[in-house]
């Protein structure tokens, strides 16, 4: 016996393609078609742990969830943190128990800050992808290929698809933009190779600007001067441009280029029309830093403190754990750990898995995962909303585990 | 609290031809009733003045544009904390941020504190309703719905080029239905289109889009007659081509005869109605606008007045972002929205000692005084694009209180105002009643809202109390008490109450052959599957159509 459920939306990364046919057999997931190798990984067979577990021992999810809010009320700082795969309506009641807590705030977005500071002070030039799939007919890969990390962009978005307003990939021009450290190189196949060193790099995108707006470029090697006339001459001649960087932390970190690539955007705006496509993971990332901007004014680092949000975007978890300013962590989602921090010793946690990977927690609540086993709405990369639907049924919905813990903790009405 | 009486209030209610009688008001379960029994609890407002419950027709309060600008404003935030307000009754509250854009939860209470009840986010993606519906659940009290953007849609252009005006009209339809929505919004009809081609400027009505049959005059009478024929109770919601820019006075009414004998509302005219030319010189052109208004029954308008002080102008008018941008220096934000529109980002301060913001300022006052019939003009500033809801009552006191007004005028920069009606003088002072039409019963009226606007029976009991004051800004800005379907939310001047509100949406039936053609198209060129495309239909029953 199996049954296919279609149009389901993947999580897998920020593409979150919603075309998906997923076949289940058996209660498990047999295929996830049309997902690339990323979003089957994802999708694995749906057999996720379901244990409710206060201080390592099996107990009704109503006790755990007692014993939670009681932790958490008890605790002199908390730290409420999203992790992936939580469904916007779940992210919601994470920010009404944080806000109610006075407690700090933040998500999986602390990694990809310096994009999302950059676009604070600068503002930004972007589109949605379906507008690179109908339009871009200049795609500038600076410094990634989206075939690792994003597995399907180049098919549902650029370059391949007939678009529109452009055709498929013969009449598109791809440049890759290859920086000389580790594997920020763009794709293979590219009309177009560009490399900068790492120290050429904000220097390139600076003339590059300079040409674009018709002032001299001054001061660049010729060497430079070259690539980057060759790079303003596709980049000026687009009737649609569009920069492809990843906002995700990877092998090249620099935390000018954000910030460069906005400002290049931006005077490129003068001469032509582009847009600046900034690559987000999967799991629902972007949809954390949407609502606890609609609920609180800022994406990420929030502080409760004072009975408001206040924003600390120099901080965030990572410091918050390592200066011990945390007491305690209610941690949500799907755990990934923050890089080479330890959680302190109070730790509710409530999402897919958590009771294998917080097995001392003082609570541990295994749920399903948003768009395998619950529904709800989740975020593209570029902020599209979008439809989860869930093929498995799953034994706890994460939403209604954090909406009832947020009743125990006073911060959501009982029976809304 | 299901009954109560409202004694010896000063009850203005133009709808039902009351102004200023001192009589009660009756409320029973949620509703205005026409009597209750003398045992009922009662809530004194002698020596008030009581109205129903604002209506703001036309603001920017809860879509992903929105949110961009939130996300692109922290220190605003920073400097403009929101605790969460006392409820009474142990009732849950929530913190948040202020500034022009604030969050949610402090956008729901600071329109209730300010006696309004029922607000419109005038410009949804369609792509975007999903988050516009999640926005307005944690944006508590208030009556919510939105307008969703048509006329820079592809789907749309392709019908229009081929004469399918009847799959036109069922894809309107489709579209409200699938988006959760109450109106057709336009926004510059074809030129976001024009805008991602790279054309900066829509030089006329018949600039062609992509198409010689695709013009923002062929877009402007499809979707007006689209929204006509399905008898919506809201007629189209138009922002012009050309906002902001001088001379546009030409395009706003060059756009009102095309439409000329149809229903249709013109938005925040204030930006609409310049005369002078283009990088040369500015002037009003209020005058002209207030004149064809006044003479065209079908037509209707919110002004869109500029208040000095911060704005945060956000729009689906990509183009005119850009100008803004390139001018100012300001960070921008822009976003190009597939197949559908676009979105726009600047921080700006409206300075009094700027002429262009001196001459806006006149311009939206000069439409208010101007104006003949205060049910066709109503008030908007755009929020935040001209000042924040919260300039609200700043901008009663000025239609009200002439030597107020007068005094205001002569600190503004005077280097474009020659030649203006109000520099030349106005002695108009708007009344109380008059205030109460565009601010309550005349939005209601234009947004056909059958059941709210007015106090006679039947109505939602959403009522404002106010104590009367010499200065009316004063008196707008802090309501004593305010009732939202029944429930006292604002008491002696505090939050007391915080319930859920309500979704004001529409239903229009359509013709499902319309899926096949567009199935076709959303294959092709959507990267969103038509079949994830509509959101849930909403929990509250439609204002109109078939749930």
């Amino acid at each position: 016996m199996s049954r296919t459920l279609e149009h389901v939306t993947c999580l897998g990364c920020g593409c979150a393609c919603d075309d998906i046919d997923v076949v289940v057999r058996d209660g498990r997931i047999a295929e996830a078609r049309r997902a690339c190798p990323l979003g089957s990984e994802w999708f694995g067979n749906g057999v996720v742990p379901a244990q409710v577990l206060v201080n390592g021992r099996s107990v009704d999810s109503g006790v755990a969830l007692d014993y939670a809010a009681s932790v958490l009320r008890q605790a002199t700082r908390t730290m409420v943190f999203l992790s992936p795969d939580l469904s916007c309506e779940a992210q919601r009641a994470a920010v009404a128990i944080a806000d109610t807590l006075r407690a700090l705030l933040d998500s999986v977005t602390t990694e990809a800050a310096p994009s999302i500071l950059a676009a604070q002070r600068r503002g930004r030039a972007g589109a949605t992808l379906g507008e690179i799939r109908n339009r871009a007919d200049v795609v500038v890969f600076w410094g990634v290929d989206p075939a690792r990390r994003y597995p399907r962009f180049f098919e549902r978005y650029a370059p391949n698809p007939v678009g529109l307003h452009v055709d498929g990939r013969g009449a598109r021009t791809v440049v890759a933009v290859d920086l000389d450290d580790g594997d920020a190189r763009g794709p293979v196949d590219a009309d177009v190779r560009i490399r900068f060193s790492g120290a050429e790099e904000l220097d390139a995108i600076g003339a590059l600007r300079a040409s674009l707006a018709g002032r001299a470029t001054g001061g660049a090697t010729e060497g430079l001067a070259s690539r980057v006339g060759e790079l303003a001459k596709r980049l000026g001649g687009a009737r649609y441009a569009t920069v492809v960087v990843d906002g995700e932390p990877g092998s090249a970190p620099n935390t000018g280029r954000s910030e460069a690539l906005l400002s290049l955007v931006d005077t490129l705006n003068g001469v032509t029309r582009a847009a600046l496509t900034t690559l987000r993971g999967g799991g629902n990332r972007s949809g954390a830093d949407a609502v606890l901007t609609w609920q609180t004014g800022y994406p990420m680092s929030i502080d409760f403190a004072r009975g408001y949000p206040t924003y600390r975007p120099d901080e965030g978890a990572a410091r918050w754990l390592a200066a011990g300013t945390a007491t305690a962590a209610l941690v949500l989602g799907r755990w990934r750990p923050v890089t080479g921090v330890a959680l302190p010793t109070d730790v509710v946690a409530i999402g897919p898995g958590a009771s294998s990977a917080f097995p001392r927690a003082q609570v541990a609540i295994d749920t399903g995962v948003a768009g395998i086993h619950e529904g709800g709405t989740a975020l593209r990369m570029d902020d599209v909303p979008l439809q989860l639907r869930a093929p498995l049924p799953g034994s706890l919905d994460t939403a209604s585990v954090i909406q009832a813990l947020a009743v125990r903790v006073g911060a959501m009405r009982g029976g809304s | 609290m299901s009954r109560l009486r409202i004694t010896g209030g000063a009850v203005h209610d133009p709808a039902n031809g009351v102004d200023g009688d001192v009589r009660d008001v009756c409320i029973d379960g949620g509703r205005i009733v026409a009597s209750l029994p003398s045992d009922a609890p009662t809530l004194d407002a002698h020596g008030m003045v009581v109205m129903p419950g604002g209506i703001d027709i036309h603001s920017h309060v809860a879509a992903a544009s929105v949110n961009q600008a939130r996300r692109l404003l922290p220190e605003e935030h920073g400097a403009n904390p929101s605790p969460a307000p006392a409820l009474l009754d142990g009732e849950i509250s929530r913190s948040g941020t202020g500034g022009t854009v604030p969050s949610t939860f402090t956008t729901g209470y600071r329109y209730a504190g300010l006696g309004y009840t029922t607000v419109f986010d005038a410009a949804v993606a369609p792509l975007g309703a999903r988050e516009t519906h999640a926005e307005l659940d944690d944006t508590p009290i208030v009556d919510a719905g939105f307008f969703t953007l048509m006329g820079n849609d592809e789907y749309l252009h392709r019908q229009i080029a081929a004469g399918e005006r009847d799959r036109a009209r069922d894809y309107v339809a489709w579209l409200l239905k699938a988006t959760g929505a109450y109106a057709i919004k336009i926004v510059s009809p074809g030129g976001v289109e024009l805008w991602k081609r790279n054309v900066r400027e829509v030089k006329s009505l018949d600039d062609p889009v992509g198409s010689p049959k695709v013009t923002p005059r062929a877009i402007l009478e499809t979707l007006t007659d689209a929204g006509n024929a399905l008898k919506l109770p809201h007629p189209v919601h138009i922002h012009c081509n050309n906002l902001g820019q001088a001379g546009n006075v030409a395009t706003t009414l060059e756009t009102m005869r095309t439409l000329d004998g149809r229903r249709a509302h013109f938005t925040h005219l204030q930006f609409h109605s310049y005369g002078g030319e283009r990088g040369k010189s500015w002037s009003s052109a209020a005058r002209q606008i207030a004149e064809y208004l006044n003479s065209h029954k079908d037509l209707t308008g919110d002004v869109g007045q500029v208040m000095f002080g911060p704005a945060t102008t956000v729009t689906a008018d990509g183009a005119v972002e850009y100008l803004l941008h390139a001018s100012t220096g300001k960070k921008w934000v822009n976003v190009d929205i597939e197949l559908e529109t676009g979105c726009g980002i600047v921080p700006y301060t409206y300075q009094e000692k700027a002429a262009v913001a001196a001459l806006q300022w006149v311009v939206g006052l000069e439409l208010f005084l101007l104006s003949g019939d205060p049910w066709r003009l109503v008030l908007s500033t755009d929020h935040p694009n001209g000042g924040t809801f919260l300039s609200y009552p700043e901008l009663i006191r000025l239609l009200m209180d002439r030597t107020y007004r007068s005094d205001r005028l002569k600190m503004v920069n005077q280097r474009m105002l020659a030649g203006s009606a109000l520099a030349d003088g106005i002695n108009r002072e708007y009344s109380l009643n008059e205030i109460a039409i565009i601010t309550r019963a005349g939005p209601a009226r234009l947004l056909g809202l059958a059941a709210k606007g007015h106090l006679g029976p039947g109505a939602d009991a959403d009522v404002t109390i106010y104590a009367r004051d010499a200065d009316a800004s004063r008196m707008f800005a802090t309501p004593r008490y305010v009732l939202k379907g029944g429930v006292i939310v604002v008491e002696e001047g505090q939050l007391r109450r915080a319930p859920r509100g309500h979704r004001l949406h529409v239903r229009p039936a359509h013709d499902d052959v319309l899926l096949r053609d567009l199935g076709r198209f959303f294959d092709q060129y959507a990267t969103v599957q038509l079949e994830n495309y509509p959101v849930a239909t909403p929990k509250d029953p439609p204002v109109w159509g078939s749930a």
